[in-house]
């Protein structure tokens, strides 16, 4: 039997292709389009109940200011480490938030997507308080000369040190790392108490323990250009064989600090299993909320000299409002309220030393005076450099950093016993291969 | 003879110890969620690792009540796993039935593909899904997540149900057609009664996928009102702190409905996997 096709079945086929071969396209662009109703910011907690709240607080009012209700206002608080996959399907569904907090090299990352809005103005007026701000929060920001986020706290790296068993030994905290491996050597009580707990997981506190020895020792991953890498230079090298003379000959750090996550440093000081450990401030804000004694003898400082003096480590988080926004001036508004010193002031304070503040003067609080565990974070965050140094924290460094090549170097000395020039060099090749990727892209 | 009877004993005796390690290797974990909650931050943290907690409290229970939105999360929770197996239930029901029973074009290719559409990992799938959703305005709702649960839960049962119902006698079914009952009737008055062993299994698997599913519940949802379990918990790791105790509190009542759905349906489910699921 001869089977025919009508020409009402033809076009019902054609019809059927069309929409379907065109659905993205339609999807993506309604799915922008129904987003157009609220003000969308993503909130990553922070530490305390109470600086969450606050915030929220400051969202609302100023969306009352604004004109709006609360009910034009969607605040979500998303998980800091759930927050990427989140934000990757909104950005591909062309429906990202308003307003979010990112972390260093996520801004240059958003930004070279062509994805984040210009906050240069913004970023002049903040430049232009009082005092100013901490320059050193630019680099996580700036891409081709503009501020494309709104640098919103500057996180020193101290050490810190158990006051009380530097008091039981008699000694000050060393000043150089020569110093800490004796002072080290002399307060330890292995296995119940490591000096050290310095991360070499492969995870991503271990690239910053790492780098910031090796800085003090003259080493660096990139040069300023952000082209250049230079990790198998003999400053590394040096540094890294004082990080293998810790770990095998004067044993002081854990021997299980090799397969530690990003909190196993967190936690060998907060169960008083080491002494000194490098780290942002969140164990310090943890120890506020939950174990005041152990708060009291700790002592923050910057990192012992190395040949070539101190450098400390920062990190800096940022503020960053999407193109995508049908908000923009609302987006770049709110960032602007969440930024005025004085609200913004009730927000750092409240986070109990887990957040330092970007606006120099406001130092002057007596909140910052007063406690003699915050006396070095000015310095810290006046001269402090982020973990991509020489170079910026550009994408390229963000992906070294999230694919733990430095880590992984660290392995190769400590756990196959290579040399570490050799280990060195590899890991060079396998960071010059990705800045040489971006350079091409 | 006695020889014999030997073998059987250590034989008997190795089943049993294997048994007792694969329970204890299985029980640890959940013994360990529950002491930690039952335990201060300064003995979570300490150096030596507890077995029994030294000064058992409930501080992270009434911090989990108290101070976070855990019995919204629960709510939620239990909403969307029983829609998504109602739901489950009715559509894959019907739908495996019009593929055992009925004939019309592309019978075939549908039943395979939904095999093919259940291995589609959904890591490849939510960023495509989130279009869809953010299109027809479904982010952010309860609904809309149960409707994106039945994405995986519908072409697994469906296909379970396949199996099992053409395992069914037609001539049951043709009895019921030709004493005037049409076919849902019969479907429902004839082959559903039989099937409760396949139709245990379809809801244990739809109310556990649902329950403990994470990455479309982290990207679908935002706010705390339509929030999972799953997705609160990692609200316990702020960057590089974990708070512990409540943590594995929420983790230990979060286990509780579907072991008690599995209690339930137990006796069924176990037909169920022995006589359904190996035939398709």
């Amino acid at each position: 039997m001869e089977r025919t096709v009508t020409r009402r079945q033809v076009l019902k086929a054609a019809g059927v292709t069309a929409a379907a071969v065109t659905s993205p396209w339609w999807m993506v662009k309604s799915s922008h389009a129904q987003r157009a109703k609220k003000l969308v910011f993503w909130h990553l907690p922070n530490f305390t109940p109470l600086a969450d709240e606050l915030q929220k607080q400051q969202v609302y009012e100023f969306a009352k200011s604004a004109g709006l209700k609360d009910t034009d206002v969607e605040y979500s608080t998303v998980a800091g480490e759930q927050a990427m996959a989140k934000l990757t399907a909104g950005i591909e569904a062309g429906n990202p938030p308003d307003v979010i907090r990112l972390y260093e090299s996520n801004v240059q990352f958003y930004a070279a997507g062509g994805h984040l809005l210009d906050l240069h103005d913004l970023v002049q007026r903040m430049r232009r308080e009082p005092k100013g701000i901490f320059e050193s929060s630019l680099t996580a920001v700036m891409y081709k000369g503009r501020a494309m986020g709104a640098p919103l706290a500057v996180n020193p790296w101290p050490v810190h040190a158990r006051l009380d068993l530097l008091e039981q030994a008699r000694l000050e905290y060393p000043k150089t790392w020569d110093e800490f491996i004796e002072t080290s050597k002399k307060i330890q009580s292995p296995p119940r108490l490591f000096a050290f707990g310095m991360c070499l997981g492969l995870v991503e506190d271990t690239t910053d323990n790492v780098m910031n020895l090796l800085w003090c020792y003259g080493g660096k991953m990139v040069q300023a250009d952000n082209k250049t890498v230079v990790m198998s230079s003999p400053e590394n090298v040096a540094g890294m064989k004082v990080i293998e003379a810790m770990f095998k000959t004067h044993k002081i750090i854990p021997p299980g600090a090799i397969s530690w996550d990003n909190s196993g440093n967190n936690k060998a000081y907060q169960s008083k299993q080491a002494a000194f450990i490098m780290n942002p401030t969140s164990v310090y804000a943890y120890l506020d909320g939950n174990d005041k004694d152990l708060q009291k003898v700790t002592g923050l400082f910057p990192v012992p000299a190395g040949p070539k003096g101190t450098v400390n480590q920062i990190d800096t988080w940022s503020y960053a409002a999407f193109k995508k926004t049908p908000y923009p001036e609302l987006a770049k508004g709110l960032i602007d309220y969440l930024m005025q010193p004085a609200n913004y002031d009730k927000i750092i304070q409240s986070t109990g030393g887990r957040w330092v503040p970007v606006y120099k003067r406001l130092f002057d609080s007596p909140f910052w005076k007063e406690k003699p565990a915050f006396k070095h974070f000015i310095q810290m965050a006046e001269t402090g450099v982020p973990v991509s140094y020489a170079g910026a924290p550009t994408p390229a460094a963000g992906e070294v950093l999230n694919t733990h090549l430095i880590p992984k170097m660290v392995q190769r000395v400590l756990v196959d016993n290579w040399e570490p020039a050799k280990a060195l060099d590899e890991c060079h090749k396998r960071i010059a291969d990705v800045y040489a990727r971006y350079e091409k892209a | 003879m006695r020889s014999v009877t030997r073998t059987r004993r250590v034989l008997k005796w190795t089943g049993n110890v294997l048994l007792v390690v694969f329970l204890v290797w299985t029980l640890v974990p959940f013994y360990w969620m529950l002491v930690t909650s039952l335990k201060k931050d300064k003995e979570i943290y300490g150096f030596e690792a507890t077995l029994v907690p030294r000064q058992p409290n409930l501080d992270a229970y009434r911090r989990l009540f108290a101070q976070t939105p855990f019995v919204k999360y629960l709510v939620n929770s239990t909403i969307i796993a029983v829609s998504t197996t109602a739901a489950s239930l009715v559509l894959g029901c019907l739908g495996a039935y019009a593929l055992a029973r009925l004939r019309f074009p592309g019978r075939r290719l549908i039943a395979r593909g939904l095999i093919f559409s259940y291995l589609v990992p959904p890591a490849l799938l939510f960023i495509p899904l989130f279009t869809v959703m953010s299109t027809l305005n479904l982010i952010d709702t309860r609904h809309g997540l149960t409707l994106v649960y039945l994405s995986f839960t519908l072409p697994f049962c469906t296909w379970l149900l396949l199996g099992y119902f053409r395992s069914v006698p037609l001539e049951l079914e043709e009895a019921a057609l030709v004493d005037g009952c049409s076919r849902m009737s019969a479907l429902v008055r004839i082959i559903l009664p039989i099937s409760l062993p396949a139709l245990a299994v379809v809801a244990f698997f739809s109310f556990t996928q649902a329950w403990n599913e994470f990455l479309y519940a982290n990207v679908f949802v935002n706010s705390v009102d339509v929030r999972t379990i799953t997705t609160g918990l990692t609200l316990f790791v702020v960057e590089d702190v974990f708070f512990w105790g409540p943590m594995m509190g929420a983790a230990c009542l979060a286990t509780i409905p579907p072991v008690l759905i599995y209690l339930i349906f137990q006796r069924w489910v176990v037909k169920g996997l022995t006589l359904g699921a190996v035939k398709g």
